[in-house]
């Protein structure tokens, strides 16, 4: 479609000393039609084995992955311009796809759209730069990356989620078991129902909140810079807390057992405490956001 | 031992390392995974060659020209290639943009970059300077010149040329100018450390402090909107935002800590607001090459 295009404009210009200008006109505009209305639909299958390894890049573009065969990763890619291509490459459990772009490219022409069915435990690597980006219903290992991508994880057990944004929010939905680290610069971080061994959110100026009971024996950090950060969970939760801000308010309605810490609590920044049998460790930090712990 | 682990333990690990399980942990870790060795070494080169750095004011050019060699040797940075003057101008044809190995590269900069704002404040907040320089150059008397002990401190591997915001230590000091935008936050809480009388040691801790803890290189962060400009132009007001953001949040940090240098938490949101600007270094490094 490309070296047509390209042969069409270049005969364009050869005849366009002999041709009427009218004529000229009408081949520009129908070529631009022609690239405006582009819009093609790309299907690639791979036979996999178990835990296979799937990276998907796109610089424009949404990307979604979801479970399909145990044995077939199944990506469509929606095209949107011929200024861009997919390029693929399989290598034994490893497959590899990404948007390649043509120069002068721009974020209309250059999106691309993939929508994945894959095995569940595969390791997923997505990211994009406008997004959004999405997975659900996996057990495999889950790396999300874009700038200004909306990130959205839902239903994952026993996984490892890394996702990180410039200022694109972090959702996940009941992820459960798993090592969860996500970042952002200035996006918004909503975690509901997540826990697991390690359950680690940052966000610079982004406001966090967990909707969950912090598990049971699990590691969970809450930092920002200027967000706030607000934990809501039920009043049988078993945790131990330690919460700061360094400028920012702190509150809690829980009855929190004392619990001896280095840490010396100061009324109204700060506070340090126990709940049923503390069996998961929880630390709120903020430099000048409000923090708050809500019993639900 | 996770990854996450052994970065939490790195700082501990840098100032003469942990010892028993812990250190046995670390290292198998280390040792079996790339990432992670590869980051415990680029910290071990950063810290010793800041070590080395300590006596000067300006590292000698020798120290910059091994870097370069260092970085030239791995590959990550390349000379500018010359080209040969064309003796007619090729006819313009639609090209590829350069495949995604070789794009790679041309923003590999910015790993270093990334990897030494981490370790800056890793160092910073590990190394807490001002107990070392008090105790080498003893009670220092008000009012007395205080740049040769700043320049005890380690400075930080990046030639730093952005402005700082002067600290009001005490009455007496020079005055703290919040950095733009800052005056609208909520205003510190007095603290009796920072307001009353000042030591002589947290006097010399808070200028130690400006001088180490500004790896904020206004050179580097031009480089990189140069090249966002470059090669994702519409992405370039986004980037010079967020780096505002991030550099904002560091004087902030860096104003509190200065006013109250025995807060370990403020240290460790220093390490934080350093660790935001090595994210967007690297969403950078990964997005725009």
């Amino acid at each position: 479609m490309a070296s047509q295009q390209r042969a069409s404009i270049g005969w364009a210009r050869s005849q366009q000393a002999s041709l009427p200008q009218g004529t000229v006109v009408t081949l520009v505009v129908a070529t631009c039609l022609a690239s405006a209305a582009f819009a093609a639909t790309k299907e690639y299958r791979y036979t996999v084995g178990p835990h296979a390894n799937i990276s998907v890049d796109t610089q424009y573009g949404a990307i979604s992955v979801k479970p399909g065969s145990d044995n077939e990763v199944v990506v469509t890619a929606t095209i949107k311009s011929d200024n861009v291509e997919v390029d693929q490459q399989q290598t034994g459990n490893r497959i590899e796809i990404a948007s390649h772009l043509l120069q002068g490219t721009d974020q209309r022409t250059g999106q691309v759209d993939y929508e994945l069915l894959i095995p569940p435990d595969a390791t997923v690597n997505l990211r994009s730069s406008n997004g959004p980006l999405s997975a659900e219903r996996l057990h495999g290992d889950l790396t999300l990356e874009g700038a200004e991508a909306v990130v959205s994880v839902r239903n994952i057990d026993d996984a490892h989620v890394h996702a990180r944004t410039m200022r694109g929010p972090i959702t996940l939905i009941n992820v459960h078991n798993g090592h969860v680290e996500v970042a952002s610069i200035s996006g918004e971080i909503h975690l509901n129902s997540v826990t697991g061994l390690l359950v680690q959110a940052s966000s610079g100026s982004g406001r966090i909140f967990y909707d969950g009971d912090f598990g049971s024996g699990g590691d969970y950090r809450f930092i920002t810079h200027s967000g706030d950060i607000e934990a809501l969970v039920p009043a049988d939760v078993s945790a131990g807390f330690r919460a700061h801000s360094m400028l920012g308010r702190v509150q809690h309605d829980f009855p929190l057992k004392p619990r001896h810490s280095r840490f010396h609590e100061e009324v109204g920044r700060s506070f340090i405490g126990t709940t049923g049998q503390a069996s998961s460790e929880v630390v709120l930090r903020s430099f000048s956001g409000r923090i708050r712990l809500k019993q639900r | 031992m996770t990854c996450s682990d052994v970065r939490r333990a790195l700082p501990e690990v840098l100032d003469g390392g942990p010892n028993g399980t812990v250190a046995a942990e670390f290292e198998t870790h280390v040792q079996s995974c790339p990432e992670c060795s590869a980051l415990v070494s680029d910290l071990k080169l950063i810290t010793s060659e800041a070590r080395q750095m300590a006596a000067s004011d300006e590292p000698s050019p020798e120290v910059w020209l091994r870097i370069a060699a260092q970085l030239r040797a791995e590959g990550l940075i390349r000379d500018p290639e010359i080209r040969e003057p064309e003796s007619a101008p090729a006819a313009p044809r639609p090209t590829l943009v350069p495949a995604a190995a070789r794009r790679r590269w041309s923003a590999w900069w910015l790993a270093p970059v990334a990897a030494g704002l981490v370790a800056a404040g890793s160092y910073m907040v590990s190394h807490k300077p001002q107990r070392q320089v008090a105790q080498q150059q003893g009670p220092a008397t008000p009012g007395s010149n205080l740049a040769p002990n700043a320049a005890q401190v380690p400075p930080t591997p990046v030639p730093d040329t952005t402005p700082v915001p002067e600290t009001r230590a005490d009455n007496s000091a020079p005055v703290s100018s919040p950095a733009p935008g800052l005056r609208e936050r909520k205003p510190v809480p007095p603290n009796s450390d920072a307001s009353s009388s000042v030591t002589s040691d947290s006097a010399i801790s808070a200028d130690a402090l400006g001088a180490t803890v500004e790896p904020m290189s206004s050179a580097d962060d031009q480089q990189l909107l140069s090249v966002v400009s470059t090669r994702a132009p519409s992405m370039r007001a986004t980037y010079e935002n967020q780096l505002k953001a991030v550099n904002s949040d560091i004087r902030e940090t860096l104003a509190y800590v200065k006013r109250n240098p025995g807060d370990a938490d403020a240290q460790q949101h220093l390490m934080d607001a350093y660790q935001q600007k090595a994210l967007l270094y690297q969403i950078a490094l990964d997005r725009i090459q």
